[in-house]
């Protein structure tokens, strides 16, 4: 009853800022362009389509979720959140995946995660990494294979990614209906897995790409170590964006950065033939930046006391090595976030800060000696 | 810097402590700063609420129909809570009746109605040049007698914050003169122009609450304020310090944490830390209520707002009407869309723009579109925390808005909802839109209201159990009357009972009887009430007397 008498008054504050939520989610997925904008140049289209058909889905099942909610599709979807959580399944999905595989997900991250929980602000866990994490279970196979277009792994022919055929390829490897049954198989077109080169590391043991990685950083050499170096420092690039814009805090990426630096300079081994790679492997050698700065960071499933959040980061940061380094998950960044999120509700009962009066001894001045 | 001073053990440079939170609004004060501080010409007719806090009425003292002159007392303090009021010029008081008052309901309060008739005859007053002659006592009860209230917009008695003060001992007295809201500049006006009144304001205050420091804070983008406040405190013991433009570092509670580096604990008056806090323009009030023997008729209010042709700071006869303020700024009816009376941040929004002027009323701000858009429509929480960064408080907006929403009050309380200041921060940062003040008012309401249930249910509870008392130790006294009388009221042991009649009839006859007796007890409480009121002026006078 009081909530609707004060609906009618016009009470204060009658003054506001120019922040809205629709922008913020604008300059969430603009900060995400070089680190996106790096991906496409070394793994081709497959990145860009992925991104494009979540989007483009997401979209589609958020206003129907919102039609079968009885809200205001057009003022809700202005809130841009269904584009972020798009994006950044996209950007976690890999390239050359499946048209169904990305709509399976994108429908579980928009309807299922976010929509059923009642909507924006009431998703316990990141929708878009629920996507994720449903797939992955689900089609593990499909879900670590990485198609990148043929031409890009011939030498010499640099720009390839770039060319229609590659953009043909990749249209290809995702929709088959563009390009015939004989398409249709990812081993096809010779499908390289070129996921993370930490899984490299896992799976392959020292290889080449240890002496590659041993070797440096070899500039625009299309080799996955370099792509990803340069792919994280996009993100890495965007992430300070949005704590320069005073978006994001900068609790959660750093904690989750220096925990993953201190566990991995904990556990390094030079030499070793298992993961315990170096800590700049671990933050740049992987999805560690994107992880730390966009999908973590994600303010509705994220702890959102300062101490709370102190507290997620580390969590997640635990959780980033200990999955990787121990689990039988090659990336972990989206497990992670998950389990961030389900201690986020006690993180932030247990780490609200002090109220202002209460439990500090607030007299300082003894007055009585004062007064006598 | 601060510990450099500290270490320099200097005392007279204090440097601030940072409040909690806060936000940067953009400000607007220039333009009714560009002219002059103006007195507004008598208006014809001034409504002079009983209430200047709109919580408790003082006692009327005239009658319709009389004639007064300018300072005469028309109402005295009654109830705490209440304050003295005066005619601010001479003419005829036409009634004493109900009228709409400045608050977001447009409700009714009783006021008194003046037909002035511009000649502002006053009563003589008693000037008192010297007011280090008179003792904290004397000083109190002129504060109290001159109907000083808080001017800074609470309305809180002076005289009775002081010596609540004067209970507790006062080590430090701020005067408030930091205006963070937006639009306000009332204090920054009257300081630049008579800063010297105001430290002989803030020297009475002091004497008047025996403080033993006493400190001037302004905002440190008062740069004519300050210098002219440099000036007056050139050979005062008073100390100046400017604080970072804002909002919300004139709150009391804001203002002590950012000079003192402590905190009012929760739910306590400042006075239990040893500090009070003062309005620059209280200050102003209690200058002229000592030395120039007036008592408070007037307030500087600030009338701003881009439909008005010439903003500026009125020295304003309180019942002055808000219409009347505004034509004499040119108002331009067509971009006029609505009228906040204090500041934008924490003001409210009037509902009709003929209501009078309070002591209370630091600003009156025209609104227009372009300044004012409508609000956006509300979104989602997406628990950004932005609101968390920006309240002055510590609290966790986003958390109490869940928590409001789901009806949820145990987890309010436990979120410290009954600390919020309703500074407004929160929401004005909120990029969802969400009125968020909005639901925890409502959600105070609610509790207070659950808690008002609670005791009322808690009390008759107790009244039907001492019934079933009655009943039973009637029973076991007297197990031979019949059943019916058990019910009749009869017991004349229970303490309260005394005046009860002694029935010992049947049912009905105890029932016809108990209305009788009730009408008489009617007819009673009426009449002690009547004598209560007759007596009450007088009782008044001396209850005030004898506390000061």
């Amino acid at each position: 009853m009081q909530t609707q008498r004060s609906a009618i008054v016009i009470s204060s504050p009658m003054q506001h800022s120019q922040r809205s939520t629709g922008r913020l989610m604008l300059l969430v997925i603009a900060a995400c362009i070089p680190g996106v904008a790096t991906a496409t140049w070394y793994f081709g289209f497959g990145v860009l389509i992925n991104i494009m058909l979540a989007a483009s889905m997401a979209i589609v099942l958020e206003a129907c979720a919102l039609k079968l909610r009885g809200r205001d599709i057009r003022l809700h979807l202005s809130d841009n959140s269904a584009l972020v959580t798009a994006v950044l399944f996209g950007i976690a999905m890999p390239p050359g995946a499946s048209w169904w595989l990305v709509a399976m997900g994108i429908f579980f991250a928009i309807v299922i995660a976010k929509h059923i929980y009642g909507g924006l602000g009431q998703n316990l866990f990141n929708p878009a990494m629920c996507g994720y994490v449903l797939l992955l279970l689900s089609f593990p196979v499909e879900m670590t294979s990485w198609h990148i277009p043929n031409d890009a792994l011939v030498d010499g022919s640099s720009f390839s990614a770039f060319s229609l055929a590659g953009l043909r390829q990749s249209l290809m490897v995702s929709m088959p209906v563009f390009g015939g049954a004989q398409m249709s198989s990812p081993d096809s077109i010779d499908g390289l897995a070129m996921a993370t080169p930490l899984i490299e590391f896992k799976m392959a043991g020292t290889s080449a790409l240890l002496a590659a990685w041993d070797a440096g950083v070899s500039g625009f050499s299309r080799d996955s170590g370099a792509a990803w170096e340069l792919v994280n420092m996009g993100y890495l690039c965007g992430g300070l964006f949005l704590i320069y814009k005073r978006i994001i805090s900068w609790h959660i990426p750093c904690a989750i950065i220096a925990t993953v630096t201190v566990m991995s300079t904990l556990y390094y081994a030079p030499g070793s033939s298992a993961i315990y790679g170096t800590p700049y492997l671990h933050l740049f050698g992987s999805a560690t930046m994107i992880g730390a700065f966009f999908i973590a960071t994600d303010p509705v499933s994220a702890a959102t006391t300062v101490r709370g959040k102190i507290y997620y980061g580390i969590i997640i940061g635990l959780a980033i090595y200990g999955i990787r380094v121990w689990g039988s998950y090659p990336d972990s960044i989206a497990i992670a976030v998950l389990l961030g999120n389900f201690c986020a509700p006690a993180l932030d009962y247990l780490c609200r800060p002090r109220i202002y009066g209460h439990g500090k001894k607030s007299r300082t001045v003894p007055t009585a000696e004062l007064k006598s | 810097m601060r510990l450099v001073s500290r270490l320099l053990g200097r005392r007279s440079d204090r440097a601030p402590y940072a409040i909690f939170g806060g936000i940067a609004a953009e400000a607007y004060k220039t333009r009714s700063l560009r002219s002059r501080l103006m007195p507004v010409p008598i208006p014809e007719k001034l409504v002079l609420p009983l209430s200047q806090n709109l919580d408790v009425d003082a006692v009327a003292i005239v009658e319709a129909g009389d004639l007064v002159q300018k300072f005469q007392p028309l109402a005295e303090a009654g109830e705490p809570g209440s304050v003295a009021l005066h005619a601010p010029t001479s003419g005829l008081v036409s009634s004493i009746s109900n009228a709409t008052v400045a608050d977001e309901f447009g409700s009714q309060r009783l006021c008194i109605h003046l037909q002035t008739d511009g000649e502002d005859r006053a009563i003589e007053t008693v000037p008192e040049a010297d007011y280090s002659a008179l003792d904290h006592l004397q000083l109190l009860e002129r504060i109290e007698r001159a109907g000083i209230c808080g001017l800074g917009g609470a309305g809180f008695p002076s005289a009775q914050k002081l010596s609540l003060g004067v209970k507790s001992g006062i080590d430090l007295l701020i005067i408030n003169a930091v205006e963070c809201e937006p639009f306000i500049s009332a204090d920054e006006a009257l300081i630049r122009e008579r800063g010297a009144s105001v430290v002989v304001g803030a020297e009475i205050l002091q004497s008047a609450c025996l403080a033993s420091n006493c400190i001037i804070v302004l905002q440190e983008d008062k740069a004519d304020a300050i210098e002219a406040l440099r000036k007056a405190l050139e050979d005062s013991s008073i100390e100046l310090m400017t604080l970072a433009a804002r909002y919300p570092v004139g709150g009391e509670k804001q203002i002590i944490q950012a000079v003192t580096g402590m905190e009012v604990p929760s739910q306590a008056y400042p006075a239990s830390i040893g500090v009070l806090v003062f309005n620059a323009g209280t200050a102003y009030a209690v200058y002229k209520a000592i030395v120039d023997g007036e008592p408070c008729v007037s307030r500087i209010t600030t009338l701003t707002g881009a439909p008005l042709q010439t903003p500026k700071n009125f020295e304003t006869l309180i019942g002055t009407s808000v219409s009347f303020l505004f034509d004499l700024c040119g108002i331009d009816t067509t971009r006029h869309t609505g009228t906040i009376v204090g500041g934008s941040l924490m003001g409210i929004q009037l509902p009709t723009l003929d209501v009078p002027v309070m002591k209370t009323s630091n600003c009156l701000i025209a609104m227009s579109a372009a300044e004012f858009p409508p609000d956006e429509p509300e979104l989602a929480c997406i628990r950004c925390g932005f609101c968390a960064e920006a309240c002055p408080a510590r609290l966790l907006p986003q958390q109490l808005y869940a928590f409001s929403r789901a009806h949820d009050h145990e987890q309010n309380l436990a979120h410290g909802l009954f600390d919020c200041i309703e500074c407004g921060a929160c929401a004005y940062v909120c990029p969802s839109h969400i009125p968020l003040v909005q639901y925890y008012r409502a959600s105070k309401a609610e509790i207070r209201g659950q808690q008002a249930r609670q005791l009322q249910s808690q009390h008759w509870q107790q009244r039907f159990q001492q019934h079933q008392y009655r009943i039973k130790q009637r029973r076991d006294e007297a197990p031979h009357q019949v059943s019916g009388d058990a019910v009749g009221p009869k017991n004349d042991d229970e303490p309260g009972n005394k005046n009860r009649s002694h029935g010992d009839g049947g049912k009905t006859e105890a029932a016809v009887f108990s209305r009788e007796r009730a009408k008489r007890e009617i007819a009673e409480a009426v009449a002690r009430v009547r004598a209560r009121r007759a007596g009450h002026i007088a009782s008044s006078r001396t209850d005030a007397e004898s506390d000061s």
